[in-house]
C-alpha cells in the first residue's frame, strides 16, 4: 500500500532503486538484491508482531479509564476537523489504500505522495489558508490522524512533547534578553485576530509554537481531557512528565513500554511507519490549526512576501538555497517529480517562517524529503518541526553549535571505545570528526543503506533524543573499525570507511550492535559531555564572531548612512551592500532587521486596532508615522554614535587580545622549545645508554667468544693428550711383549750355560759366578724379578760391580764367546780392555 | 650487533614522517595531496569532483551536506604521480563553521565561484581572505571560475576572476564540469605548482 512496494516490484528485474524508490549506487546493486529477501522476511515478521502488539494495548487500554478519554478524543477532533475535513475519515488506512490504487491507475511513475501534492497545488495555497473550509472539497489529503489503534502510543508521547514544551517556555523566557532579534520578525505582520497572533508570537520563537495553549491545558488538566489523554490521574500524570524529564519512559502508565521498544528495536513495519513515526514525534500534540496555512499564505501573498523580503533579507537567501537545493534533493526519485517539489518546497519555506533561527538548512532538504515519501505534506510539516526543533535543537542554526558539540562528545567517546582506531588514525592524520561529521548532520541519510537510515530513525524517533545517532555511529565504527585499521594512507582509510558504510546492508546487525553494544550511552552521559565541551565550542564562535563584526563594521557604518538620508531604499540597498561587501553578511543582516523591527513595531498595531473611525485612524497613523521617522532618524544617530564606540571598543579590544595572544603564543613557543631540548636531550641520553650497553654487549660477546675458542683448543689438546696416552700405552704393551720374549730368552740361555759349566769343571764355578751378572745387569732395567736375583748375587758378591755400566753388546755376544774362549783368563783379560776403555779401574779385579 | 644496526632507521624514520611506507625511497615521486574545494553552494564543486574522478557529469548530482571525500591520482609528464586527497565541502554560509576542519592542513585549496553569479564570486573572495588569513602557510591556491559552458549567461568576466587572482597570487582557470572542459588541466596545473620535497623541506604536502 505504500508507494516503495510498487516501486520494488516495477524494478524488480533490474533494480536501480531500492523499495524506497532511492537511486542505488551501482556498486551495491547485487547486495541490495540479497538483502532484498531479508528484509522482506524480516517485514513479514514484524508485520505480524505489531499487529498483535497494537491489538494488545488497544484492549489493556480500554480496560483503563483511558477509554473515556478515548472516546470523548474523537468528539474533540470531530471539532476541530470540521472545517478541514468534510468527509472525516474514520479508517485512515482505507484513505490511503484509496490513494495508491488511484496512482496505480495513473501510471506507475505517480506515487501517494504525487497525488498529495497535486491536489494541493492545484488550489492557490493562499486560497487554502483563507478558505480552509474548502479544503475538504478536494478528494486529497493534505493532513490526515493517525490510526486509532496508534492513539495509546501517541498519548504516550505527547506527554513527553509538553513536557518539552514546558521546558523550553521556560528557558525561553530567561533567554529572552538574548535573542531580542529576528525571533520577533513574523509579529509585525498584522492578523485580523487576536489569536491567530497569539500563535504567532510563539510561534515566532521557534519550539514555543504551541506551548502557551499547552502549559495552559495542562495547568487545568482536569478540564481538558484531550490534552491529558490517556493519563489516568493528573498526579501520575505529573509523576510522568517528572520521568520523562528525566528520561525515565513512563512505565507504570504504559506497561506495554519495554515490548514496544523492543519491536521498535526489530523495524517498524513499512505501512505503519509514516503514522507510528508521527505517534513517536508527538505531533498530535504539536500540531495548532490552521498554522501550516497561515505560513503558506504569508509566503504566497504578494503584499505580504515583498514585506517580508524587504525587511529581512535572511528569508530571500533561504528561499534561494531551497531553490538550489530541491533539484538536488533524491533526484530522479519518482515520487518528486513536479508536484513532489512543490510540496517540498512548501514545507520548507513553512519551517523557515515557523522557525527563522534555522530557517533553512542543507540536510533538512533531505529529511523534509523522506518524510513527504511516508506521510500527508502537513503531517510532515508537524514530525519535521518535532525532529528540528526538539531532537536536533542548536543543530542546524547559523552557528550550529550543538552539532559542533555533538562532534567534540562523539569524539572524546571513540576515544575511550575504540583507542586501537584511534590510534591508527592519529597516525594517518585522520581526524574523526572528519568522517563521522557528515554522518551527524545528515543523520546517515546518503550515508548508509535507505533500510539502515529507515531503521535507525524508528529507534531515534522512537527514543526522542539523539542517543541513536551515537550509539549508531560507534556501532559503525566497531563493525568497520578493524578494517580500517589495515590501511595504509589517510585517503585509502577514508575510502575504504565510506565505501564500508555505505555497504551497510545489514540494517538489523547495525541496529542491534547500536541499541545493545553501547547501553551506557545514555542521554544523561551525553548530556554531561555536552555541558563539558561546550564552552570551547562557543569560544570559538564568538571568536567569529567577534572578527567578522570588526570586519563588518565598515558595510555597517555605510548602511547606516544611506538609512538616514533616504528611508524608502533602505532596506534593499542595504542587502545588495551587504551582498557585494563581503560573503557573511548573516550577522549584518539580522543586525538590521533589528534595527527595523524596533523602528516599525514599536506598539504599532495594538493602537491601530482601538481607533474605529478610519480619519481618526489615518491623523493617528500620520502623528505616528512622524513619531516613528522622528525616532528613526535619532535611533540612526544614537547608533553611529555607538558604533564608533563599538568600533573603539573593537579596536583597543582587538588590540589587547592580540597582544594577550602574541604572549601567549610567544609563551607557547618558548614551551615548545623547551619540550624539543628536553626531548633532544633526553635522545642523547638514550643514545648514551644504548651506546654503552652495546658496547658491553660487544665485550661481552668476545670474552665469550675468546672462551669458546679456549674451549676450543683445549678440547682439541685433550683429544692429542689422549692419542698420546693411547700410543704410550700400546708402545708400553709392545715393550712388555719384547721383554717377556727376552727374558725367556736369557733364561734359556742361562739354562744353557748353567748347564755347559756343569759338564765341563767345577772351577770354571767361580769365573762364571763372576760373568753372570755382568752380562745380565742392562736386561734388569726392565724386569723386576732380574732386579731380585741381581739383588742376591750382588750382595753375595762384591758391590763395585753394581756400579758397573751394562754394555748391550755383551749379551748377544756371551754364548760364541765362550764358545771360541774357554778360558776365564782370556775372558776377564777382555772384559778388562772394555772396562778402561769406559772409564772404570781394572786393578780392582787384579 | 642487531642494535647498532637499528639505530640509524629510527633516526631516519622519524625525519619522513609516519606515511613512508607508500612512498619509500621514491618519496619526490609519489606526492599525496589533501586538497580543499570552497565555495557558494550550486557553483558546482560536487561537479567538479566526480568529473575529475569519475570522469561523469551528473546534472542532479545531491546537494552536499558536511562534506564528501573522494581520491584520485594522476601521473605527471616527469614521471612523477600525485594522488589528490579531496575535500568537498557544503556550500552553505552556516556550514563555513565546519570548514576548518577540512581545510587545516590542506596543501592546496581551490576556491570555485560560478561565471554566471557575481554572488559567488563575492563568496570565493571570502574564502580566499579566511585561506590566507588561517590556511596552511605556502598552501596552494587555485581561483576557479566554473560553469564555463554557460558564457551567454556570464556575469563575471574573465578579466575580473584573473585579476583577482594575480593580485592574490593565485592559479586561475575557467572550467565547466558539464563540458570537462580544463577539469583534467585544473588538477595538473596544481600539481605542477607543488612544492616538492626534494626541493623544498614543506611538510605540507607529506604530512595530513
Ligand atoms: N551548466 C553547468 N552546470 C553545472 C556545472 N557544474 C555544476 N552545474 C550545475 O550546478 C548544480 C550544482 O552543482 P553542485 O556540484 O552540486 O554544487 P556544489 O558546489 O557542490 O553545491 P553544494 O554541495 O551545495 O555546496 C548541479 O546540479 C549542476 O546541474 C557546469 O560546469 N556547467
Ligand atoms: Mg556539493
Amino acid at each position: 500500500m505504500m508507494p516503495e512496494e510498487r516501486f520494488n516490484v516495477r524494478h524488480a528485474h533490474k533494480p536501480r532503486r531500492d523499495a524506497y524508490g532511492f537511486a542505488l549506487r551501482p556498486q551495491y546493486v547485487q547486495t541490495y538484491q540479497e538483502y532484498a529477501h531479508i528484509y522482506k522476511e524480516e517485514e513479514d515478521e514484524r508485520s505480524d508482531k505489531w499487529k498483535n502488539f497494537l491489538e494488545h494495548i488497544e484492549k489493556s487500554s480500554q480496560s483503563c479509564s483511558l477509554e473515556k478519554a478515548h472516546t470523548e478524543e474523537l468528539p474533540a477532533e470531530a471539532t476541530e476537523q470540521k472545517a478541514y475535513r468534510e468527509e472525516l475519515q474514520a479508517e485512515p488506512t482505507e484513505q490511503k489504500a484509496e490513494i495508491v490504487s488511484e496512482s496505480d491507475e495513473e501510471g506507475n511513475d505517480k506515487s501517494s505522495l504525487k497525488s498529495i501534492s497535486e491536489g494541493s497545488s492545484e488550489r492557490d495555497p493562499k486560497k487554502e489558508a483563507q478558505l480552509p473550509k474548502e479544503t475538504g472539497k478536494s478528494k486529497v489529503q493534505t493532513w490526515s490522524f493517525i490510526r486509532s489503534s496508534l492513539s495509546s502510543i501517541e498519548n504516550m508521547m505527547s506527554i513527553r512533547v509538553r513536557k518539552q514544551k514546558n521546558m523550553k517556555d521556560e528557558h525561553i523566557v530567561v533567554d529572552k534578553d538574548h535573542l531580542p532579534s529576528i525571533e520577533e520578525v513574523p509579529s509585525q505582520d498584522a492578523f485580523e485576530d487576536g489569536q491567530e497572533e497569539d500563535i504567532y508570537l510563539d510561534a515566532s520563537s521557534g519550539a514555543t509554537s504551541v506551548s502557551n495553549r499547552e502549559s495552559d491545558g495542562l495547568k487545568a488538566s482536569g478540564e481538558d481531557e484531550v490534552v491529558d489523554g490517556g493519563v489516568c490521574n493528573s498526579v501520575q500524570a505529573d509523576q510522568t512528565k517528572e520521568d520523562v524529564a528525566n528520561g525515565i519512559h513512563p512505565e507504570p502508565l504504559f506497561p506495554w513500554n519495554q515490548e514496544l521498544e523492543s519491536l521498535v528495536h526489530g523495524g517498524v513495519p513499512r505501512d505503519l511507519r509514516g503514522e507510528v513515526w508521527q505517534a513517536f514525534v508527538g505531533v498530535k500534540a504539536r500540531r495548532v490549526e490552521k498554522y501550516y496555512y497561515d505560513l503558506l499564505a504569508e509566503e504566497t501573498d504578494p503584499g505580504e512576501s515583498m514585506d517580508n523580503d524587504n525587511s529581512c533579507g535572511a528569508f530571500r537567501k533561504w528561499r534561494k538555497q531551497i531553490e538550489k537545493d530541491i533539484p538536488r534533493t533524491f533526484p530522479g526519485h519518482p515520487a518528486l517529480d513536479e508536484n513532489g517539489r512543490n510540496s517540498l518546497r512548501r514545507l520548507l519555506l513553512a519551517y523557515a517562517r515557523h522557525n527563522p533561527s534555522v530557517g533553512y538548512c542543507q540536510a533538512m532538504n533531505f529529511f523534509a524529503g523522506l518524510l513527504l515519501l511516508l506521510m500527508p505534506e502537513e503531517n510532515a510539516f508537524w514530525t519535521l518541526v518535532g525532529i528540528m526543533d526538539d531532537y536536533f535543537d542548536g543543530y542546524y542554526t547559523e552557528e550550529m553549535i550543538e552539532s559542533q558539540v555533538d562532534q567534540l562528545v562523539f569524539e572524546e567517546l571513540v576515544r575511550e571505545k575504540f583507542p586501537k582506531l584511534v590510534n591508527h588514525l592519529d597516525y594517518l592524520g585522520v581526524q574523526v570528526g572528519w568522517i563521522i561529521g557528515p554522518w551527524f548532520l545528515s543523520i546517515f541519510v546518503n550515508m548508509i543503506p535507505w533500510e539502515s537510515v529507515i531503521r535507525v530513525w524508528d529507534v531515534l524517533l522512537f527514543e526522542g533524543n539523539r542517543v541513536m545517532l551515537f550509539r549508531t555511529a560507534l556501532a559503525l565504527l566497531e563493525l568497520y573499525g578493524p578494517a580500517i585499521v589495515t590501511t595504509k594512507d589517510a585517503g585509502d582509510a577514508i575510502v575504504l570507511f565510506q565505501s564500508l558504510v555505505g555497504s551497510t546492508f545489514d540494517s538489523s546487525q547495525l541496529v542491534l550492535t547500536a541499541c545493545m553494544g553501547f547501553l551506557a550511552i545514555t542521554e544523561t552521559r551525553l548530556k554531561e559531555l555536552r555541558d563539558k565541551h561546550r564552552p570551547t565550542v562557543l569560544e570559538v564562535v564568538e571568536e567569529r564572531a567577534r572578527a567578522k563584526k570588526w570586519k563588518d563594521s565598515k558595510g555597517l557604518s555605510a548602511k547606516l548612512y544611506s538609512f538616514k538620508h533616504d528611508p524608502t531604499i533602505t532596506e534593499e540597498k542595504s542587502t545588495t551592500e551587504e551582498e557585494s561587501a563581503n560573503g557573511d553578511v548573516s550577522q549584518s543582516k539580522s543586525d538590521s532587521c533589528n534595527l527595523d523591527e524596533m523602528l516599525k513595531g514599536l506598539s504599532l498595531s495594538s493602537e491601530l486596532d482601538s481607533l474605529s473611525d478610519p480619519q481618526d485612524q489615518v491623523d493617528w497613523l500620520k502623528v505616528e508615522l512622524c513619531r516613528v521617522l522622528e525616532e528613526k532618524r535619532s535611533s540612526v544617530l544614537r547608533s553611529e554614535e555607538l558604533e564608533t564606540a563599538l568600533m573603539e571598543i573593537v579596536r583597543h579590544d582587538n588590540r589587547r587580545e592580540l597582544s594577550a595572544k602574541v604572549e601567549q603564543l610567544e609563551h607557547e613557543v618558548a614551551e615548545l622549545h623547551q619540550a624539543l631540548e628536553d626531548k633532544t636531550e633526553q635522545e642523547a641520553a638514550m643514545l648514551k645508554v644504548l651506546m654503552l650497553v652495546e658496547q658491553e654487549q660487544k665485550v661481552t660477546e668476545e670474552a665469550r667468544i675468546s672462551a669458546e675458542q679456549e674451549a676450543i683448543t683445549q678440547k682439541h689438546a685433550l683429544y692429542v693428550l689422549q692419542e698420546k696416552y693411547d700410543k704410550a700405552m700400546s708402545s708400553l704393551t709392545e715393550m712388555e711383549k719384547r721383554v717377556k720374549v727376552a727374558e725367556s730368552m736369557l733364561e734359556a740361555t742361562l739354562q744353557y750355560e748353567s748347564g755347559q759349566a756343569k759338564a765341563l769343571s767345577p772351577r770354571s764355578l767361580p769365573g762364571s759366578t763372576q760373568g753372570n751378572p755382568t752380562r745380565k745387569i742392562p736386561l734388569l732395567s726392565f724386569g723386576l724379578g732380574w732386579r731380585d736375583r741381581m739383588k742376591r748375587s750382588n750382595d753375595s758378591k762384591s758391590t763395585n760391580e753394581q756400579s758397573d755400566p751394562p754394555i748391550p753388546q755383551e749379551e748377544t755376544t756371551p754364548t760364541p764367546q765362550e764358545k771360541t774362549s774357554p778360558t776365564p783368563q782370556e775372558k776377564t783379560g777382555e772384559e778388562v780392555q772394555e772396562h778402561v776403555e769406559g772409564g772404570s779401574d781394572t786393578q780392582v779385579f787384579d | 650487533m642487531g642494535c647498532s644496526s637499528s639505530l640509524p632507521d629510527r633516526g631516519s624514520g622519524r625525519l619522513v614522517g609516519p606515511n613512508v611506507e607508500n612512498g619509500g625511497a621514491a618519496d619526490a615521486k609519489n606526492l599525496r595531496v589533501k586538497l580543499v574545494l570552497l565555495g557558494d553552494s550550486g557553483v558546482g564543486k560536487s561537479c567538479i569532483v566526480l568529473r575529475f574522478v569519475r570522469g561523469q557529469f551528473d546534472p542532479t548530482s545531491k546537494v552536499t551536506v558536511g562534506a564528501s571525500f573522494l581520491s584520485q591520482t594522476i601521473a605527471l609528464q616527469d614521471s612523477t604521480t600525485v594522488k589528490f586527497e579531496i575535500w568537498d565541502t557544503a556550500g552553505q554560509e552556516r556550514y563555513a563553521a565546519l570548514a576548518p576542519l577540512y581545510y587545516r592542513g590542506a596543501a592546496v585549496a581551490v576556491i570555485v565561484y560560478d561565471i554566471t553569479s557575481p554572488e559567488s564570486f563575492n563568496k570565493a573572495q571570502y574564502w580566499v581572505k579566511e585561506l590566507q588569513k588561517h590556511g596552511t602557510p605556502d598552501i596552494v591556491l587555485a581561483l576557479v571560475g566554473n560553469k564555463a559552458d554557460l558564457h551567454e549567461k556570464r556575469e563575471v568576466s574573465v578579466q575580473d576572476g584573473m585579476g583577482y587572482a594575480e593580485k592574490n597570487g593565485m592559479f586561475f582557470i575557467e572550467t565547466s564540469a558539464k563540458t570537462a572542459d580544463n577539469i583534467n588541466l585544473l588538477f595538473e596545473e596544481i600539481a605542477k605548482r607543488l612544492p616538492r620535497p626534494a626541493l623544498s623541506s614543506s611538510s605540507s604536502i607529506q604530512n595530513p
